[in-house]
């Protein structure tokens, strides 16, 4: 049997590190504006996809691109800022080519229904949504948020991969790749499903009312986070 | 992708004679097929992937039971939650158990359903009566269908062999994601007021003998494990399931044409 | 790495994520996938049964991640056991479209028999017409996946494994579809019966277009619209995220110290910020080309 206390005392800062990443990846999906179903028939602002789906396709190619400079730096702020950038690229290009799709496509300005003015812009959001829907499109604060969710979500996982990778161990690289992509993947889908149940799986961006629901969010995330972490950092340094 | 009506679902087999077969049926497959390959010879590494296949028809019988409550966001969250947890709860417990690796591996996985399950309720107030049992149920049964393919692909659950040739070689993303989908898919295909148990549970076997023959693919290239007997009882099972299920929409649909109109308004009336 | 050579690869992995991006879309709107079905769902429960194949295989993200993953692993397996790059690409991407095939089959065979409350007929000539059609972009979507994931495995030397890759970039590619091209089906092509240049009216739900140029709309026409705009634009979507994320360490080579690695990041950062005054722009042309949909009620009453 392994030394559980032992291992867990050596490798305490990866148990903080993974769990807080966990948070990050939680409070991160509270900033990426999705609009579900109704947001692809032009119905609600946001993108019209799933939070889960969206989060998960911004994370996990911040972690592809993590795990490409963790093979050429141990710089951690490097890998953490790589992964942020691979989320944020993935967002935003996503973001501004549903742009196109709302404007081009269906013909109707970005609008938001939730504010009466665009926290950032000062634009009039109300008098450009269309009648029977709850704004469309995306305008500048959902957008910047979005970039923001994808930032945080990169980090976040980012994070995650590069304490697996950090944990003392016996393991040849190929197989501890293995092990810390898989509990990466595994902790970020974790981590994506609890804020969606929280938000109820639809919301603008920070300034929706709903966003100041992700302590809580935050705090079950800690929760089940810290749990996952210390079966990961046992795995892996028990090895 | 909002689905879900609100309620429980209406059960023909209530839902803890599943649990009852999901927990043996996947057990006795892991561990037969575990001793089997063993004393008998390798080809016995099919019966793994029957266990699996166990796991996922609890699992889809569990997603259909929870998502009937209407989630707030679409079904497929729940199976990605489900084999998030499982796939962390396997490496764990074959990481460290050994012999009684499948063992910790499920206790873990429910202790993890049970968090999470209690988190969205108490936490985030989601206010599904069933939601911590239910989270317990689907982290259970995805670690078995986990632990069901990944012995169908090696032949065992030691876990160094189990680290080289599923994990370092990222054939765990295929299980994750077909044991995922033959979770979530069969709920999720069926949705709708005239959905009926028998057929949603039929589609769950015949996903997971997709998730079979996948898994047999995998096996041709291992030594431990037999390949082509796996992907032959893989199709076989699928002939199975996909004809029942056709009988099942056969018998369920308003009407199975071979083309034509649509309804007229008298008869829309 | 030669820097020419890593550009060539980055350019190759470009143009096959862009391929990827648009068969996804197409494959998404020909079967009815993701959001948009809400509606065709919706529909006989509004009294307006339909011809169109009622898809929903999950979600886009998971469901293309399961055909890339299932193709990764195959061909794997195939590079493994000794077979070329090239065969096993394509025989992965073969064995992925037809488990895909019978998992579109059973969405859309479970689906309407759960709709026979509100009458909604099964139609086996669709499942006979359109099935092929969806394991075809679905096969050119997973080639063009193991594509890029084989580079990147293979040239670029990424650590992650071929079936791990491809899974990955199969959620991705199902999301941005899913978030992208989508949106033309959903909002445009499924309600091109009320005015065009507005969201759709809550009122109007369920109201989908059931009849086509001849005879009753399918899914083969929806993607005969949607292959104008909402495919390619999906497949730009795919071919940048692929291609950017890929370029700025390309350009800017992280093994050539820390601080070129750290020049590679703000670059990336000045791409996202040139996006989001793109879609200002947008958002300001827009506003001013369309106008606004009713009139500010203080002004009318100063104006009165």
């Amino acid at each position: 049997m392994i030394d559980i206390v032992g291992i867990l005392m050596a490798n305490i800062i990866y148990v903080i590190a993974i769990t807080l990443g966990g948070a990050l990846i939680s409070w991160s999906v509270h900033f990426v504006p999705v609009g579900g179903a109704p947001a692809a028939m032009a119905q609600a602002t946001g993108i019209g996809t799933g939070t889960v789906q969206l989060a998960a396709g911004a994370g996990l190619t911040g972690l592809v691109t993590a795990g490409a400079m963790m093979q050429v730096t141990d710089n951690m702020g490097l890998i953490l800022a790589s992964g942020a950038v691979g989320a944020m690229i993935m967002m935003s290009v996503t973001m501004i080519v549903g742009a196109w799709v709302y404007t081009y496509g269906v013909g109707c300005p970005p609008a938001s229904a939730k504010v009466k003015y665009d926290p950032i812009t000062k634009d009039r959001q109300d008098l450009y949504v269309s009648q029977g829907t709850e704004g469309h499109g995306l305008p500048t604060v959902s957008f910047v948020s979005g970039v923001i969710g994808g930032a945080l979500g990169g980090i976040g996982g980012a994070l995650i991969y590069y304490s697996l990778m950090s944990i003392e161990n016996g393991l040849p690289l190929v197989d501890l790749v293995g092990m810390a992509s898989v509990f990466a993947v595994g902790i970020f889908f974790v981590n994506a499903v609890i804020p969606s149940y929280n938000i109820g799986g639809t919301i603008e961006g920070f300034h929706d009312p709903k966003f100041k629901r992700f302590p809580k969010a935050v705090l079950a995330s800690l929760i089940a986070t810290f749990f996952c972490s210390i079966i990961a950092v046992l795995s892996i340094g028990g090895l | 992708m909002s689905a879900g009506g609100s309620g429980a679902a209406a059960e023909a087999v209530p839902q803890n004679k599943i649990i009852a077969f999901g927990v043996a049926g996947g057990l006795i497959g892991i561990y037969a097929a575990y001793f089997l390959v063993d004393m008998v010879g390798q080809y016995m590494s099919f019966i793994g992937a029957l266990g699996a296949i166990c796991g996922m028809i609890w699992g889809a019988a569990a997603v259909r039971r929870v998502a009937s409550y209407g989630l707030g966001t679409g079904v497929p969250s729940i199976g990605m939650l489900a084999l998030g947890m499982g796939v962390i709860a396997t490496t764990f417990g074959l990481a460290v158990g050994g012999i009684a690796g499948p063992i910790i591996a499920l206790i873990s996985a429910a202790i993890i359903g049970l968090l999470i399950g209690s988190l969205a309720n108490k936490v985030l107030n989601m206010g599904i009566p069933i939601m911590e049992i239910s989270m317990t149920e689907i982290a259970t049964a995805g670690t078995i269908t986990i632990i069901g393919l990944t012995i169908a692909m090696t032949g065992t659950f030691d876990f160094p062999i189990v680290l080289k040739q599923v994990i370092s070689t990222g054939y765990i993303a295929v299980i994750f994601i077909a044991g995922g989908l033959a979770i979530l898919h069969p709920f999720n295909a069926n949705l709708g007021p005239d959905e009926k148990q028998d057929r949603t549970l039929i589609v769950a076997l015949e996903k997971g003998a997709l998730a079979m023959v996948v898994a047999g693919i995998v096996a041709t290239i291992n030594e431990g494990a037999s390949g082509s007997l796996t992907i032959l009882i893989g199709l076989a099972l699928w002939y199975i399931g996909f004809s029942g299920y056709y009988e099942r929409v056969k018998r369920d649909a308003y009407v199975v044409l071979g083309t034509g109109q649509l309804p007229t308004k008298e008869e829309l009336e | 790495m030669e820097p020419l050579t890593g550009m060539g690869v980055l350019a190759l992995m470009g143009a096959a994520a862009t391929i990827a991006g648009a068969s996804e879309d197409l494959e998404s709107d020909v079967g009815s996938q993701s959001n948009p079905n809400s509606q065709v769902q919706l529909a006989p429960q509004m009294m307006y049964p339909h011809r169109i194949y009622s898809k929903a295989i999950s979600g886009e993200p998971p469901s293309n991640a399961l055909m890339c993953a299932i193709g990764g692993t195959t061909a794997s397996v195939l590079i493994t056991a000794g077979a070329s790059a090239v065969l096993a690409l394509v025989i992965g991407a073969i064995v992925a479209a037809a488990i895909h095939g019978t998992y579109s089959v059973t969405a859309y065979f479970g689906r309407s028999a759960s709709q026979k409350r509100f009458k909604q007929p099964v139609y086996l000539d669709l499942i006979a017409s359109h099935t092929p059609v969806i394991m075809g972009y679905s096969f050119i979507t997973t080639f063009c996946i193991l594509v890029v994931s084989y580079l990147m495995v293979a040239v670029l030397a990424h650590p992650f494994s071929l079936p791990l890759l491809a899974f990955i970039w199969g959620i991705t590619v199902g999301a941005i579809g899913s978030s992208t091209g989508d949106v033309h089906y959903g909002a445009e092509r499924e309600f091109q019966n009320v005015e065009y240049g507005a969201g759709l009216n809550a009122a109007n739900s369920g109201n989908i277009v059931r009849k086509a140029e001849s005879g009753l709309r399918n899914g083969i026409d929806n993607s005969w619209f949607c292959a104008k705009f909402g495919g390619p634009v999906t497949g730009l979507a795919f071919g940048m995220t692929v291609f950017l994320s890929g370029w700025i360490t390309a350009l800017f080579d992280p093994t050539k110290g820390d601080a070129i690695g750290w020049v590679s990041v703000i670059t990336g950062v000045i791409i996202v910020l040139i996006l989001i005054l793109w879609n200002r722009n947008i958002e300001v042309a827009a506003r001013a080309a369309f106008g606004t949909y009713k009139e500010d009620e203080v002004e009318a009453e100063v104006a009165a």
